[in-house]
């Protein structure tokens, strides 16, 4: 009895490992077909692997969006480019965000890199001083660029990228809580403090913005920091003390949720038109989801209120060519997909502000709220640059959570900030 | 020949029952067992990563980390996380292995559904906790509140104590179902007629509790324990998901330290020598498990 | 503990409604799991939250089936093939080592078993990069192979310390009867000694088999392309950028257990059974 039942456990188990033998046959070839599609049923299966004649080049691409929509319009872009010419066939792999720097730091130690890498901007210094990106300077005309996001590409003078869109922070409030408060949109901080302070109510917080201990949350406080005037790298001075003990405050009289500090822009976005939160700050990409997902929801955007000076962080990602066999053909694509036409037919889809003046200038005709974000461009400063961003980030966010948890002074906070910072830049 | 067949005539043919699952581990432990350590006695950072002579600096990194209050702070809370929830979940997940011993209708349906908390991805009962552990918008203040317990809401994952407590909350239900399993089959081990003779002689439930159950389960329950602290110690999932070491570095754990620096700040040396620090940690502890289950075995032949 | 009389009457009464107590108690989160995947995205973060759907929305429930180059039942075969062949290697594997350990007391024994305890000892955030050198060496890059045998590197060690236990309580004179009867030593430790400890044996398949199930780190540094990852990678769908999606990130929790739960089930008799049959008769 006990022996039957063993053999047919192992019986089992031995199917197991038959129908493994098969999948993994099967599995193998189904994946190139769909690596090659790469996205949804939209386009047919276009096969992108020809027949043999002409020699081929493969170039790989890895990028985190995980939205539907930008994934469908990078795989539009793409099945574009492969049908205008045979010589380069591009495959585009998807790698969730949370997973992207690891997986590239792995790829760089094993030797195991795509051609052609979309990344979040304020990496990409670091990932250019590892040498895993080529050298493209002179290789590209990016005399319609907006200095910031060129800058991001750039490391000792050199050019090692060429930008693919920005996008920047903006104030959102819900127009129904600031009128039924009797409330004016915000300008400064003094007035965006009371408006704050007016809106809260038992369950309703009156500001929140993502304050996650990682480059997101620096991303959203960066405008405060730059709004006194001060910059990146100096924060334990009159400014830099003044924007964290700003923060502190608005957690403190409970205008501003601590929650903040386990909320990525998304959940922010979620409380927001949950009706929790009456005003977040927060990017254009969240646009569409908003507007699917409440449509009964009134809200408009404004400029983040400023101190010293109107201030917006630059944020958007950026293609980096991997140093390597297939340079050129990774350029030939970078040349397609970046040229003002090509921009100008898929940016507005991707809720970004195209890195280009030519294009940006015309971009969202008809939406109205949209341009208020091409409006806070104009104040947008980037991140860094520099080849130890992810280190001054971090010593940064650590600074403003001990603020917003009030476990140290702001000035405590703002001096163990700019020790590590001194640390780092010198 | 004659040789290698006197040699395995005893007990040495153990061996040959080892090798493979030795050497399977060994082909694909040992490796990054070393290359780790020797990654930590270079400095590996972004300009190095990817250049073939990494600067070696010895104990340096060790040295420097040490004195970090990160890392210190990471060493606490890894111990102090890991014996609280290894307490919690294994006198739990006995009770209910004892409990659900008894042969009443509902005890064997019951218990593998109480199984269930091990079948969903970690990852997917973190993110649960994390959003049952809210603030405002989390079941468990509102249960708590409802109850009487407390007045206003606790902060739970956004103050540093009671970010640890949420994450042993959380780690001591995922590991219920695998304490409760292990010793209901160590149960099984045990035979009836121990019982049965015992009662005949005139012991109580507790007399044979304490006299035949315990000694008798005294192995499954020191590969418990030491399975139990080792996967609990290097536990990450679970905390880079709830709290990712936050608030405030209150959290961090070795190993979501050790990602950190590596992944996050591409500081992969000091992550790969905070790995060490773990790593360490542990073949002290399971050299003194060994040391103390040896002992045992040997007095009792 | 072999089977114990049935217990009846109102005791037997009594101990069923406790467990059925405590099952809601200690099963509340997925409770709440499920409650919450049929909640509107609106209506999950209500203050005070909602004990039950006010509003059912079941698009959560269809948004699990695919969307881009996610398709939720590719991904489950290629879960279910890797977890299925970890299983299978660990229990190769570490029923020998464990007997052998048990029963053989030869010199480096100890050493042995601190070996694979070792083996175990280091997180994975640093066992990624070394191994998937190694993995790129054997070309198992971009291949299920490489998860499946990343995960046997956890279902091994943790198999061969539970299952030494349950050789060892097995007399000696069990084996010498086998002997006897003519069986040489490793026939009669396949054909009698397995089934005997075949409670340890399910429950390191079971935990290899979950273990590589719920695995996330492994299925997704060593395998690239979308179409061969593991059912897990598919939280990255509802949990990326820009938030979670809570409704549907839940719907994906309970559509990842229903086939371990079923699987569960239908192996019940075999698995609970099996756990609860006792080792020896007399």
């Amino acid at each position: 009895m006990k022996t039957r039942r063993t053999i047919s456990f192992f019986l089992a188990v031995c199917i197991a490992a038959m129908a493994f033998a098969g999948c993994s046959g099967s599995s193998s070839s189904s994946s190139t077909k769909t690596a090659a599609t790469a996205a949804a049923a939209e386009t047919p299966a276009a096969p992108a692997e020809t027949s043999a004649a002409a020699e081929v080049t493969n170039v790989t691409i890895w990028y985190y969006w995980e939205t539907p929509k930008h994934q469908e319009t990078l795989d539009k872009v793409i099945q574009d480019f492969n049908s205008s010419q045979e010589a380069v066939a591009v495959v585009a792999k998807y790698v969730p965000f949370a997973d992207f720097k690891k997986q590239l730091s792995i790829g760089a130690t094993a030797s195991e890199l795509p051609d052609l890498v979309i990344i979040d901007s304020p990496d990409h210094a670091s990932y250019a001083a590892m040498g895993i990106f080529a050298d493209i300077t002179g290789k590209v005309d990016l005399g319609q660029y907006y200095d910031g996001p060129v800058n991001s590409c750039m490391l000792d003078g050199k050019l090692y990228g060429v930008p693919f869109g920005s996008n920047c922070l903006a104030l959102f409030y819900n127009t129904d809580m600031m009128e039924a408060a009797g409330q004016q949109v915000p300008t400064t901080w003094d007035e965006l403090k009371e408006t704050a302070m007016a809106l809260t109510t038992n369950n309703v917080s009156g500001l929140a913005f993502c304050s996650l201990q990682n480059e997101e949350g620096t991303f959203n406080f960066m405008p405060w920091l730059w709004s006194t005037g001060t910059s990146s790298f100096e924060i334990n001075n009159e400014q830099g003390i003044k924007a964290l003990t700003y923060i502190s405050s608005l957690t403190a009289d409970g205008s501003m949720t601590k929650e903040v500090i386990n909320w990525t822009q998304g959940d922010v976005m979620n409380q927001f038109i949950s009706g929790n939160v009456a005003m977040m700050v927060n990017g254009p990409w969240q646009v569409p989801t908003m507007r699917e997902e409440a449509p009964g929801l009134n809200w408009d955007v404004a400029l983040i209120p400023r101190d010293a000076e109107f201030a917006s962080v630059l944020g958007g990602e950026n293609f980096g060519v991997v140093e390597g066999d297939n340079i050129d053909a990774a350029l030939e694509f970078i040349t397609y997909a970046t040229s003002a036409e090509k921009v100008a037919s898929y940016i507005d889809d991707f809720g970004y502000i195209a890195a280009r003046k030519d294009v940006a200038e015309g971009q969202f005709t008809d939406d109205e709220l949209m341009q208020k974000f091409t409006v806070q461009m104009k104040y947008a400063q980037p991140r860094g640059p520099h080849a130890r961003w992810p280190e001054i980030s971090d010593a940064i966010s650590l600074a403003f959570n001990e603020a917003i948890t009030q476990v140290s002074s702001p000035e405590a906070a703002a001096a163990k900030a700019q020790a590590t910072i001194d640390s780092i830049i010198n | 020949m004659g040789k290698s067949k006197r040699f395995f005539a005893g007990d040495n043919i153990g061996w040959l029952y080892v090798l493979p699952a030795l050497i399977y581990m060994g082909y694909f432990v040992v490796y990054p067992i070393i290359s780790n350590i020797i990654l930590s006695l270079q400095e590996v950072t972004v300009m190095t990563l990817t250049s073939p002579d990494k600067p070696f600096v010895g104990l340096s990194n060790y040295v420097r980390l040490l004195q970090d209050p990160v890392l210190r702070s990471a060493i606490k809370n890894t111990l102090v996380f890991t014996v609280c929830c290894l307490i919690f979940q294994f006198l739990i997940g006995f009770g209910l292995a004892l409990f659900f011993n008894k042969n009443f209708s509902f005890s064997k349906p019951i218990r593998g559904l109480l199984m269930m908390p091990w079948m969903i991805p970690i990852t997917v009962t973190a993110l649960m906790f994390k959003f049952m552990f809210g603030t405002n918008v989390g079941i468990i203040n509102q249960a708590l509140i409802s109850i009487g317990f407390i007045s206003s809401p606790i902060d739970w994952l956004t103050s540093p104590g009671t970010a640890m407590l949420a994450l042993i909350v959380a780690n001591v239900w995922i590991g219920i179902p695998f304490n409760m399993i292990l010793i209901s089959t160590g149960l099984t081990t045990i035979p009836r007629e121990l019982y049965e003779s015992a009662s005949i002689d005139g012991a109580n439930k507790v007399k044979s509790f304490f006299n035949i159950t315990l000694p008798l389960l005294k192995p499954t329950i020191e590969s418990v324990l030491i399975l139990g602290f080792i996967y609990t110690f290097k536990a990450y999932d679970l905390i880079y998901v709830m709290t990712n070491g936050g608030p405030v570095n209150s959290t961090h754990m070795l190993s979501t330290y050790s990602y950190k620096l590596s992944f996050e700040m591409f500081k992969y040396s000091d992550g790969s020598a905070v790995a060490n620090i773990l790593f360490f940690i542990l073949l002290i502890v399971s050299i003194f498990y060994l040391r103390f289950t040896y002992a045992e075995e040997v007095n009792h032949g | 503990m072999g089977e114990e009389a049935r217990i009846t009457g109102n005791k037997n009464i009594f101990l069923c409604i406790a467990s059925v107590l405590l099952l809601c108690v200690l099963l509340f989160p997925l409770y709440w799991i499920l409650v919450t995947s049929l909640k509107t995205e609106q209506e999950i973060f209500l203050n005070p939250p909602t004990m039950y759907p006010h509003q059912l929305n079941t698009t959560s429930y269809a948004a699990q089936v695919g969307s881009g180059d996610f398709n939720m039942f590719r991904s489950f075969a290629n879960s279910f093939v890797i977890a299925a062949s970890t299983m299978l290697i660990a229990v190769v594997l570490a029923v020998p080592a464990s007997y052998g350990i048990a029963r053989y007391r030869f010199k480096g024994r100890k050493a042995v078993l601190l070996t694979f305890l070792v083996t175990q000892m280091l997180p994975v955030s640093v066992l990624l990069t070394p191994m998937f050198i190694i993995f790129k060496q054997m070309s198992a890059i971009n291949h299920p192979l490489s998860a499946i045998l990343a995960d046997a590197t956890i279902g091994i060690p943790f198999s061969i310390l539970i299952l030494k236990n349950y050789f060892s309580s097995i007399p000696k004179d069990l084996e010498e009867a086998a002997n006897i009867d003519g069986c040489n030593r490793f026939a009669s430790f396949m054909l009698i000694l397995i089934p005997i400890a075949s409670p340890g044996v399910i429950v390191c398949a079971v935990f290899s088999f979950l273990y590589a199930w719920g695995d996330l780190a492994y299925g997704m540094t060593f395998i690239q392309d979308q179409a061969m990852r593991p059912i897990t990678a598919g939280i990255f769908n509802f949990m990326g950028q820009y938030g979670t999606k809570w409704s549907y990130l839940t719907a994906f929790a309970v559509v990842t257990i229903i086939p371990v739960a079923l699987i569960f089930i239908f192996m019940q008799k075999y698995i609970i059974s099996g756990l609860t049959s006792g080792a020896v008769k007399g």
